[in-house]
């Protein structure tokens, strides 16, 4: 979970994900204009220790969005550079506690857009198109002989993002390009285990993410930044830290969304290479 | 240490919040001005040429109870009495109605433009249930508040309060009575001491007249336009702009209105606009016969029938002819022109950048918005503030520029389904669009036709707004081919058609007395 002082670890990350359902507020539906959207991101990411207690994190995706063929619409997918991310994870509590270790964490993490790119754009649009703030409580118990238990609740504020277009509709009339993206609350449930001498560490996850604000995506029409997007998610993904070349691990994850609403149905999974040194 | 490192982190979180905080720009429902002093009274306004009433209506009101009078004096009365007890709310209603309602309820109409602009989607067989006035509520509610429809209901709205405030406004300066405030000092007027003679209410004319056709045009909002026109018509006596005798003397006036311009609604042809799939062929066949080629919608799944084809029968305001304004036939398919315009598509796309793609969206207008027309309604609305325009000459300028805007939308429609041209991603292999391509032909661009003729309109009306009305309008007709769904000669002819129809508007407006 933590990277010790003067120890740092460089990833990247691929990750693809697709729907062919979309949640029209809490409606399940398909939509011929859109079809099947998949959506690609390429992320290098850095993650350093500070001090044992206190690591950063800073990292960027390249995202590219588009439909499959046919669909009904032929509109430009999108692509770019979204939003770069820094964050600070602190470690207040790391004591043994029975037949384990008992952690706790505070992490607090600022993004916000590097390209101009368009929010208003759905559901192509690579991001939100605005800062967000993520202030987040995890803790965990890890047993000695290598399951652990996590969790995870968090608030993401978020801004405003700047639309295209001076007038928009979200029940009722806006005349200003400024929508606001409704902030949220997260929370996870994670259970893993580490096996091989703590060379593999299988994990599966529980996510949820709702929107405390915003309207629903209208009556076939396209989804806007002003939304009020909920969803849960699992996840399952394996680890693999090498014993052979020094620093060099491998990660695989596979997602799938449960429920949701004004979202896409994600179904996804991820590669990524990581390569941990001291500095 | 450990204090260090929570300062580090403290201070973080505090800078984030900060930051985040920074993200409030304002985000404004409507237009933000109070109340004006007119920059003109328009005393002869009652004498100007109505657009509807040809005089032989006989509409009359009745004279005014004297001033002195008790039935005047106990009218006096109940405004104090309101007045003494305003809630927060009323004061708020009386603030935001202004001494020109008629903005405010054109901002109603608009939104109601966006709310209702949503296309139908299809039945899980394939099949598309289009909006039936007859079965208002569904399966896909009435209206479907496209550019057409649009246009139309703003139109007949603007005619019918343009009328009504030139009957009203003979009648004030007939009767010459004042507003309750300058009859008694008690009385406090929220708009300030106006020379308009108040009996009839003109705010009472447009709260009914907007009420009523609002309704007929938006069936399904019946109880949210009541509520909205109460709370207008209290506002009236809250402001102490009139008393209710002058708001009954409105309202008879808005009645005979609303039922005439209902009338020529009902026969104009519009209820013949979209026409049923027999007819679509033919119409797609007729022009696949004279040019060997035909608009096709590529939705999947497919749509049987664009977007109202007969929109070009309905009755025009200011044209005799349809055929009058229709313009010569776009370049054949596959000809050198055609060509030339397919590559500067292709290459916007291949070469999109920011300052284009905000463009084609700045302009799109599309579904879920109030519409082009609507667009080009808020910049009079913002011409109207700026240049304080009284009530009856704001409804001439939204009048005549939507009744061009209107016979804009006619004549281009009759375009698009005259020549029946495709559209880009009809014509060009594997091209892609920033803007989605709309259900009905290409040639010619609807925001060029309707953009000009509102321009035109507006440039007439505010002569020092010229340059910056033929800006947008170049910069909408510009847009859509950013968008990928017209070629420039879509846009180009759009141009010349929208002014060339509203130089008819123009002919009518320079007689009608108020210039």
């Amino acid at each position: 979970m933590m990277m010790k002082k003067r120890e740092a670890c460089f990833a990247l990350m691929y990750d693809r994900g697709s729907f062919d359902h979309y949640w029209e507020g809490t409606n399940l539906r398909t939509n011929e204009t859109i079809a099947t959207v998949t959506r690609v991101s390429v992320m290098p990411m850095i993650a350093i220790g500070i001090l044992d207690q206190l690591n950063a994190y800073i990292g960027v995706p390249y995202v590219k969005t588009e439909s499959d063929e046919p669909n009904g619409g032929q509109l430009q997918g999108a692509k770019g550079f979204q939003d770069l991310t820094i964050a600070l994870k602190y470690r207040a509590v790391h004591t043994d506690m029975g037949p384990g270790k008992f952690s706790a964490f505070v992490a607090s993490g600022y993004a916000f857009p590097i390209t101009n790119y368009l929010s208003d754009y759905r559901p192509y649009s690579i991001g939100n198109g605005t800062q967000e703030l993520s202030l987040r409580g995890i803790v965990q118990y890890r047993w000695d002989m290598g399951l652990y238990l996590r969790g995870m609740g968090g608030h993401l504020f978020r801004g405003q993002t700047a639309a295209e277009r001076d007038y928009y509709y979200a029940n009722g009339s806006y005349y200003t390009r400024w929508m606001d993206v409704p902030s949220a609350w997260e929370y996870n449930v994670v259970a893993g285990f580490w096996l091989f001498d703590n060379s593999l560490k299988i994990e599966g996850t529980y996510y949820k993410m709702q929107s405390t604000s915003g309207d629903d995506i209208r009556k076939y029409n396209a989804a806007q930044p002003t939304n009020r997007v909920i969803f849960d998610q699992i996840n399952a993904s394996v680890q693999y830290f090498s014993k052979h070349v020094k620093g060099l691990g491998a990660l695989v994850y596979y997602n799938q969304m449960l429920n949701g609403r004004n979202m896409g149905k994600f179904a996804g999974f991820g590669v990524g290479a990581t390569y941990q040194f001291s500095y | 240490m450990k204090k260090n490192i929570l300062f580090v982190l403290v201070s973080c979180i505090c800078a984030g919040i900060f930051i985040a905080s920074c993200d409030n720009h304002e985000m404004p429902r409507y237009a933000a001005y109070s109340a004006y002093e007119y920059s003109q009274l328009d005393e002869n306004g009652g004498t100007w040429t109505p657009i509807l009433l040809t005089g032989q209506e006989g509409i009359t009101v009745d004279p005014p109870a004297d001033v002195n009078s008790a039935e005047y004096q106990s009218e006096l009365d109940e405004v104090k009495g309101l007045q003494a007890n305003l809630s927060k709310k009323q004061r708020e209603e009386v603030q935001y109605w202004t001494n020109n309602p008629l903005l405010r309820w054109n901002e109603i109409a608009n939104e109601l433009a966006a709310k209702y602009n949503l296309i139908p989607g299809p039945n899980p067989d394939g099949t598309y249930t289009l909006p039936n006035p007859a079965t208002p509520e569904g399966p896909s509610p009435f209206p479907f508040a496209h550019p057409a429809y649009t246009c139309r209901m703003l139109a007949y709205l603007s005619v019918a309060q343009f009328d009504a405030l030139i009957t009203a406004w003979s009648y004030k300066y007939e009767y010459n009575r004042m507003g309750p405030s300058h009859y008694d000092d008690e009385i406090e007027s929220a708009y300030g001491h106006s020379d308009l003679p108040s009996y009839p209410s003109d705010g009472a004319v447009v709260a009914f007249v907007s009420r009523d056709i609002l309704k007929a045009m938006f069936p399904l909002e019946a109880a949210y336009l009541d509520e909205r026109a109460e709370q207008h018509l209290g506002s009236l006596l809250w402001s102490g702009a009139n008393v209710p005798s002058d708001i009954d003397a409105g309202k008879q006036i808005a009645t005979e209105i609303v039922q005439i311009a209902k009338a020529r609604a009902a026969a104009d042809g519009m209820s013949k606009a979209q026409v049923n799939k027999v007819i679509s062929d033919s119409i797609a066949q007729s022009a696949f016969d004279r040019y060997g080629w035909k608009w096709e919608n590529m939705e999947i799944p497919k749509r049987p029938v664009g977007l109202a084809p007969f929109f070009s029968q309905v009755q025009m305001w200011s044209v005799p002819n349809v055929e009058d304004v229709r313009p010569g036939p776009p370049p054949a398919i596959g000809s050198a022109e055609f060509q030339e315009a397919a590559r500067e598509l292709q290459d916007h796309q291949d070469n999109m950048t920011e300052e284009k793609r905000k463009i084609a969206n700045w302009w799109a207008d599309g579904l879920g918005t109030y519409t082009p027309p609507g667009h080009w309604n808020r910049f009079a609305k913002e011409f109207l503030i700026k240049y304080k325009q009284n009530p009856l000459r704001s409804a001439r300028t939204m009048a005549y520029m939507n009744m061009a805007i209107m016979d804009a939308g006619i004549s281009c429609w009759d375009a698009k389904y005259y020549y029946h041209y495709p559209r880009p991603v009809q014509t060009i292999k594997g091209f892609k669009t920033i803007l989605g391509t709309p259900n009905f032909p290409s040639y010619t661009s609807g925001h060029s036709t309707f953009s000009a003729a509102a321009a035109t309109v507006l440039s007439h009306i505010f002569p020092a707004e010229k340059s910056l009305c033929d800006t947008w309008a170049n910069e909408a007709a510009e847009s859509r081919i950013y968008a990928g769904i017209h070629y420039r000669f879509d846009s180009e002819v759009g141009l010349t058609q929208g002014k060339a129809v509203a130089q008819y508007t123009l002919d009518k407006m320079m007689v009608d007395g108020a210039e």
